[in-house]
């Protein structure tokens, strides 16, 4: 069971283009967790991926918004896909 | 006496606000289709009714936590209580994220009213909402409108006026639910809230309630954990301290942002439908978003924008152009006939004549330069710019965001550097005024096309294509310089932003502020070149005939080997020096010493020969110098205006001399090398 919560646990930066996801868990600081959330990133929220290569910002879409990602904050972002 | 009522305009960054506000008091704000223009807050006023209105437009702010100077403005303001109405501005073509800023103002107890803007553009994308409903479900007035449309504002006068005679806010009792329930996640909030509220006691501080209170002290929001640690007595500080402290492993920011995102989502899913995905990404939208494509288009783009502005210029210039010899002559002719003095011919001729028909040159170009512009700021597109440069501004330790603060220099410097607050951190903003100087504002890009044609005609695209090369190339120069020192490569913060959707460009809008800005541009240009034009025409004006013998001449003689090394003889120099005050001086300086022949009346002769400036400059400098003087002018230091206000935003002298003397040290040594280079290929 803990194994399976383990592999669910990705970043968005290991997601795939064209996906859909719900966000599970965001990491950071408080500056960045009030940056991110104010864009309209929050734990639950559904969104489509839909630019991740690895030379520029991830981008989704997310309540009615495109939003461009930084990698690395990105990876702090982390996702549940929708199969 | 009629009375005052203050109408304060928030929102997040691009809503619309400033459209709103320039429309309603017929002032000029800076407006685009990118976020993060409107850095300091505006008032201007509008009188309905015999009731006078004062609207402050405040800059955009994603909710009522400041995290970079801006957002504090927008905050302080709010905070003050000042306004008699708080209309809130949303985009309801992104409906959801736009709201998160009526969420955070639940808890703030000012009226307000609710103005859903950009309904064009959110039908335009399919989207369906109904404003009955929403106003149903907040209790406040909510209006649909276009702030680009005038036809839409009596509505709005309508519904303003009884938002302020019978004031509403917002009631928290709602979100407050929300906050308390911990939503479906099943993350329970074991009711921190109610806690800090409890701890809080009858604690409030201005327009702001305990819930408000409490949330931004989940959120460790500095300005509010500062006034409840002043304000509360120790023993309470103590017990808040210990519910926070409680909260530790998860984030109050977190906790209280997915409440209000509930809040939102519960009234826009009843009342709104969500966007279709397919118009939100397009083909034309993967190219411009691509790491290398995105970078060529961007640069294409640049690249057909200056050339464009040279065409769209021709005609202007050749105006001016033409129109000199043909009023020299007729200045000459009736002069002569009546008797006139040669010193005033000479000054009708040399000033008044030459330096507006050098005016009208230049505002050529700064109308196209604006014109252009302004169509690809108003389409959406900088927004795709800056993200296809992010990776690479990163590198230099900046971030997407950068780009456009500095392509908005391209309008005027002097705003620019005021527009890079929207940075979050101050090395970063000190990195980006350094790299804003070299982008050229309207005004030098005018001066280096007007000498690129004058010097190379139809070589000169290729002058426009070498000009953005090498302002990328001064960007990597100026970050290997100053990038480590000022962003360490722990303090870089990275990109998030959103894409706004495109816009139809609104041609009316457009012209409106082209002709407004090309005319103001052009009066001002015209002071200034008239007055240089003179200044340098008595400098160098000999009653004796032999302009060698002023003193002008004698210092510019003496100084000519030194500057000579640079690839440029006195009277270039001098133009140069004159660009740092500003760049219509530069023209001005050229236009006079460069008509000034000697003779007073060998003017006869030469207005004879039908020699206007174009004609007169070229044929008495060579390919090297012109090339000289044009990567000097190029990299030259921005205007004195310019260089006040990066005095002011970078808060130290040294840091605008080192700035400055970066600037012409690169110009210069750039002058060198072309200099040389030129006497190769010439
Ligand atoms: N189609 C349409 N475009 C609009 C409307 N209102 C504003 N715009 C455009 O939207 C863009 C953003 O408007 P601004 O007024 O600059 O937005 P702002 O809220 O002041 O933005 P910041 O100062 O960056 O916070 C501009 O390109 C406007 O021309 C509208 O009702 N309809
Ligand atoms: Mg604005």
């Amino acid at each position: 069971m803990k194994n399976a919560e383990f592999v669910d646990r990705l970043s968005l930066t290991e997601m795939g283009e064209n996906r859909c996801g719900t966000v599970a868990q965001i990491e950071g600081d408080s500056r960045f967790i009030s940056r991110i959330v104010s864009i309209g990133l929050t734990p639950g929220s559904a969104f489509t991926l839909l630019k991740n290569d690895k030379r520029s910002p991830v981008l989704v879409f997310c309540r009615d918004t495109v939003i461009a990602v930084n990698h690395k904050e990105s990876s702090q972002i982390f996702v549940k896909v929708e199969s | 006496m009629s009375e005052i009522k203050t109408i304060a305009l928030l929102g997040q960054p691009n809503s619309g606000k400033s459209t709103f506000f320039n429309n309603l008091t017929g002032l000029h704000q800076r407006v685009g289709n990118w976020p993060g223009k409107t850095v300091e807050q505006a008032e201007g006023e509008f009188v309905f009714d015999e009731t006078t209105y004062k609207v402050i437009d405040l800059p955009g702010s994603y909710g009522l936590s400041a995290n970079s100077e801006e957002e504090v403005v927008t905050r302080d303001y709010i905070q003050s209580g000042k306004a008699d109405l708080v209309c809130i501005l949303v985009d309801a073509s992104q409906l959801e994220r736009s709201l998160y800023m009526l969420a955070d103002f639940v808890g703030i107890r000012m009226p307000v009213m609710l103005v859903l803007n950009m309904m064009d553009v959110a039908e335009a994308a399919g989207k369906k909402i109904d404003v009955a409903a929403i106003e149903k479900r907040l209790g406040v007035p909510v209006l649909g409108f276009s702030a680009a449309e005038t036809e839409r504002y009596p509505e709005f006068f309508k519904k303003m006026v009884s938002a302020i005679k019978t004031p509403v806010c917002l009631d928290s009792g709602s979100l407050r639910e929300e906050l308390v329930s911990g939503g479906e996640l099943g993350e329970k909030t074991d009711d921190i809230i109610s806690r800090i509220e409890a701890a809080l006691g009858d604690f409030e501080y201005g327009v702001c309630e305990r819930i408000w209170i409490a949330e931004k002290l989940l959120e460790k929001d500095k300005l509010i954990c500062g006034v409840v640690r002043e304000s509360l007595p120790f023993a309470r500080k103590n017990a808040i301290d210990a519910i926070l402290d409680s909260e530790e492993g998860r984030d109050g920011g977190i906790l209280t942002g997915e409440a209000k995102y509930r809040w939102v989502s519960k009234i826009v899913r009843e009342s709104a439908t969500p966007k279709s995905i397919e118009n939100v990404f397009s083909k034309w939208d993967r190219i411009a978003t691509h790491h290398i494509k995105g970078k060529f288009l961007a640069f294409g783009i640049m690249v057909v924008s200056l050339i464009a502005c040279m065409i769209l210029a021709f005609p202007g210039m050749g105006i001016g152009f033409g129109m000199q010899p043909v009023l020299q002559s007729l200045v000459e002719r009736a002069g002569n006939a009546l008797g006139v003095w040669p010193v005033v011919i000479s000054f009708i001729n040399l000033v008044l004549v030459g330096g507006t028909c050098i005016t009208i040159c230049m505002t050529s170009f700064i109308f196209a330069i604006i014109f252009v512009f302004r169509i690809l700021e108003e389409i959406g597109y900088m927004a795709r710019f800056s993200y296809a440069f992010d990776n690479w501004l990163s590198r230099l330790g900046l971030q997407g965001k950068a780009i456009m603060p500095l392509f908005s220099g391209i309008g005027c410097t002097a705003g620019a550097v005021c527009g890079t607050r929207v940075l979050d951190t101050r090395g970063q903003r000190l990195l980006a005024l350094v790299l804003l100087w070299a982008i050229p504002c309207g005004s030098k890009v005018a001066v280096v096309l007007f000498l690129a044609s004058t010097f190379f005609g139809s070589a000169a695209p290729l002058f426009g294509i070498g000009y953005v090369a090498l302002i990328f190339a001064s960007f990597y120069l100026s970050s290997r310089l100053f990038g480590k020192k000022l962003v360490p490569q722990n303090e870089r913060v990275g990109m998030i932003m959103e894409l706004p959707p495109y816009h139809k460009p609104h041609w009316k809008m457009i012209a409106a502020m082209v002709g407004r800005s090309t005319w103001g541009i052009f009066k001002k240009a015209l002071k200034m070149i008239l007055m240089v034009a003179a200044l340098f025409w008595a400098l160098s004006y000999a009653g004796d005939g032999n302009v060698e013998n002023t003193l002008l001449y004698k210092i510019g003689n003496a100084i000519e080997p030194v500057t000579m090394f640079f690839g440029m003889r006195w009277e270039l120099f001098v133009s140069y020096l004159g660009g740092m005050f500003s760049k219509e001086a530069s023209l001005g300086i050229m236009s006079t010493l460069f008509n000034h022949t000697g003779e007073a009346f060998s003017l006869v002769t030469r207005v004879a020969a039908s020699e206007n400036l174009g004609e007169a400059l070229a044929s008495t400098i060579s390919k090297p110098e012109a090339l000289a003087f044009l990567f000097a002018s190029m990299f030259n230091v921005p205007c004195v205006l310019a260089m006040g206000t990066t005095y002011r935003e970078a808060g130290s002298f040294k840091w605008l001399a080192t700035i400055m003397g970066y600037y012409l040290a690169l110009s210069l040594g750039l002058a060198f090398i072309g200099y040389h280079i030129g006497l190769l290929i010439f």
